[in-house]
C-alpha cells in the first residue's frame, strides 16, 4: 500500500513522456473502458494496461496492483451475480446476462483503476503538477495540491502505524484481530490521525509559504515539458482506442 | 541583524502567553543559542523571526522585532523569506516534494533564481549538507536524519543572510550533528551569515554559540556570552537544562576547591584548568 503512489525512477519510454500525454493516456483508457460494451475490448484494455507496465519495467508493482484489485474485483463479482435478475438460469439464481454484466463491471473497475496508478509510478508528482500549470494552464493552487495529497499518503500511513505501534505498547492487540474485529479497533485512531495531519498540513503551508509559493508562476519550473514525436504517437494511439471503443 | 524588544505572543484561543516580554538582539554574523525545557516558548520564537508569526498563526502581538530592517507584521511573509531561513523542528512538515530534488529545486524556482545558476546550487547545497548522493531519491524511501538534512539543504539552497533552525541535529547521530555546526560556523565566516539555533545537544551548541538566551515559560531566564550563562550552571539545571559535561566538572571541582576556576565551555580548556591544577 505504502508503494501505491510511488515513483519508480527509470529512462523508459513511459517515463520519458510529457506528462500531460500520460494523463491524457490515462483519462483515454478510462473513456474507452466506459464507452464500451463488449467484455473481449475491456479485456484488450486490460492488455493495454498491463503491457503499459511492462513497457515503463513496473512489471511486479502493476501485478501488485492488479492483485490488490483482485479482492474488490470478486467481491463485486459474487454481489452483482446474485443481485442480477436479467436473462436465463444458467445455475441457481445465476443467469447468462448476470454473468456477463458482472464481468463486464468488475474489468471495467480493473481497467479504470490502472492506469493511474502506473502513470504515478513513472511519474514524478512535481513534473505533473508543473506540466499541468505549464502546458495546460491549472492555477498552481491546484497543481499544489495535487503534489501535497500524494505527497503525503506515505506520510498519513507511516503516521498510521506509529499510532498502531503505540496501542499495542499499551496492550491492544492489533495483530490477533481481523477483518471487522480489526478495523472496528482501528475506528478510534482516526481521530489522533486527523488531528496530527490538520498539524502538518497547516504547517506544510507554512513552509510552501516561506519558500515563495506565492511567487510561483508558470514560468517558475525549472524544467520545461515540450511534447515530442513519441507524445504524438501516443496520443495517436488515444484517438484510436476511443475510435475503437465506440466502433466495437 | 535581529532586533527584539519586548516582545510578547499570545497563540490565539490559548490563554498563556506562549513568550513575554522577550528582547533579544543578534548582531549581523552573529550565532544565537536558544535553550531552555519544553514548552519554553523556542520555537514561538524561530517562528517570531521568520514572520510564520503573526502571518501563519494569528494571535495577540506585542512588541516589535526587527530582522535586517524589516517588520515582520509589515513585511510579507515572501519578503522575509528571502532574507531568513527557517529549518523546522518537524522534518516531515517541512518537506513538500515527493523527490529530493525536487524539495531543493522547489524554493530556487519560487525566488526565480536564474535557471543557469540552479544546478550548481543544488549541487552545493546537498554537498553542503552532506548528501549528494541522495539528489535523485525519493523523500519517502529515507531515514529520519536523512530528511533533516534534505530539509536543512533546502534551506541553504536560498543562500538567506539570516538562517533560523529549530533543533536541526533532532534526527541526527553525533557525526552529522557536528557537521551540520560546522557548517554553519564557515556560512558565518564565509559569508557573514547570521545564525539562530533552537537545540538540545547543549556541548555542541556551546562549542559553537557566541551568545546564549534561555527560555523558560515564555521569559528569556538569561542571555549573554555563552560563558557567561554557562556560569549560572546551577540555574540552568533547576530548569532542567543540562551544562555541558565539562562545565559541570569544573564548576564541581571549583566547589570542592573552594576556589573561583574559569568556566569551561569545551574539552581543550577543561584539560586546560586541570593541567593547571595539577602543577
Amino acid at each position: 500500500m505504502k508503494e501505491l503512489f510511488q515513483y519508480v525512477p527509470g529512462q523508459s519510454l513511459l517515463h520519458r513522456l510529457n506528462p500531460v500525454t500520460k494523463l491524457i493516456l490515462t483519462i483515454m483508457i478510462c473513456a474507452a473502458a466506459f464507452i464500451t460494451s463488449s467484455v473481449f475490448f475491456l479485456l484488450g484494455l486490460l492488455a493495454v494496461d498491463l503491457a503499459i507496465g511492462l513497457i515503463a519495467g513496473v512489471a511486479r508493482k502493476t501485478l501488485g496492483i492488479l492483485r490488490g484489485l483482485m479482492k474488490i474485483a470478486v467481491f463485486l463479482f459474487v454481489l452483482q451475480v446474485l443481485l442480477s435478475r436479467q436473462g436465463t438460469p444458467v445455475f441457481w439464481i445465476i443467469t447468462d446476462r448476470g454473468l456477463l454484466t458482472a464481468a463486464t463491471v468488475v474489468l471495467r473497475l480493473v481497467v479504470v483503476c490502472m492506469p493511474l496508478a502506473l502513470v504515478l509510478a513513472v511519474t514524478r508528482v512535481s513534473d505533473l503538477s508543473n506540466a499541468l500549470v505549464q502546458v495546460l494552464h491549472v492555477p498552481y493552487k491546484y497543481a499544489f495540491t495535487l503534489t501535497t495529497a500524494i505527497r503525503f499518503i506515505p506520510q498519513f500511513l507511516e503516521e498510521m502505524s506509529d499510532i498502531m505501534e503505540a496501542q499495542t505498547a499499551r496492550g491492544i492487540a492489533f495483530d490477533q484481530a481481523r477483518g471487522l474485529k480489526k478495523l472496528g479497533m482501528m475506528l478510534p485512531l482516526c481521530a489522533p490521525l486527523l488531528i496530527s495531519s490538520v498539524r502538518r498540513t497547516d504547517q506544510t503551508a507554512a513552509a510552501a509559504e516561506i519558500r515563495g509559493f506565492s511567487l510561483r508562476t508558470s514560468a517558475s519550473a525549472f524544467r520545461r515539458y515540450p511534447f515530442h514525436l513519441e507524445d504524438a504517437l501516443v496520443l495517436g494511439f488515444c484517438v484510436l482506442l476511443i475510435a475503437a471503443s465506440i466502433l466495437l | 541583524m535581529i532586533d527584539i524588544q519586548s516582545f510578547s505572543f499570545t497563540y490565539k484561543n490559548e490563554a498563556e502567553p506562549a513568550l513575554r516580554d522577550v528582547s533579544i538582539s543578534v548582531p549581523e554574523g552573529g550565532f544565537l543559542g536558544i535553550i531552555g525545557p519544553a514548552g519554553a516558548g523556542k520555537t514561538t520564537l524561530a517562528r517570531a523571526v521568520c514572520g510564520i508569526i503573526p502571518h501563519h498563526y494569528p494571535g495577540d502581538y506585542y512588541g516589535r522585532i526587527s530582522v535586517g530592517g524589516l517588520d515582520p507584521v509589515e513585511a510579507s511573509l515572501t519578503d522575509l523569506s528571502r532574507l531568513v531561513g527557517l529549518v523546522f523542528q518537524d522534518v516531515d512538515s517541512q518537506i513538500i516534494s515527493t523527490m529530493v530534488e525536487d524539495e531543493i529545486l522547489y524554493g530556487l524556482e519560487n525566488f526565480g533564481i536564474p535557471h543557469a545558476e540552479i544546478p550548481e546550487r543544488i549541487r552545493l547545497a546537498l554537498a553542503q549538507a552532506g548528501i549528494a548522493d541522495l539528489q535523485d531519491r525519493t523523500v519517502a524511501s529515507l531515514s529520519g536524519g536523512q530528511r533533516q538534512k534534505v530539509a536543512i539543504a533546502s534551506i541553504l539552497a536560498l543562500r538567506p543572510r539570516v538562517l533560523v533552525l529549530d533543533e536541526p541535529t533532532g534526527e541526527l547521530d553525533p557525526v552529522s550533528s557536528r557537521q551540520v555546526f560546522s557548517l554553519l560556523k564557515q556560512l558565518r565566516k564565509e559569508h557573514g551569515v547570521t545564525v539562530i539555533v533552537i537545540e538540545q545537544k547543549i556541548m555542541l551548541l556551546c562549542e559553537f554559540a557566541e551568545q546564549l538566551a534561555v527560555l523558560d515559560h515564555g521569559a528569556v531566564l538569561r542571555q549573554g556570552p555563552t560563558r557567561e550563562v554557562l556560569a549560572h550552571a546551577e540555574e540552568l539545571l533547576a530548569l532542567g537544562v543540562n551544562c555541558p559535561r565539562v562545565t559541570t566538572l569544573s564548576r564541581l571541582l571549583s566547589r570542592r576547591l573552594g576556589r573561583e576556576l574559569p568556566v569551561c565551555v569545551n574539552l581543550e580548556e577543561a584539560e586546560e584548568t586541570a593541567r593547571r591544577l595539577m602543577t
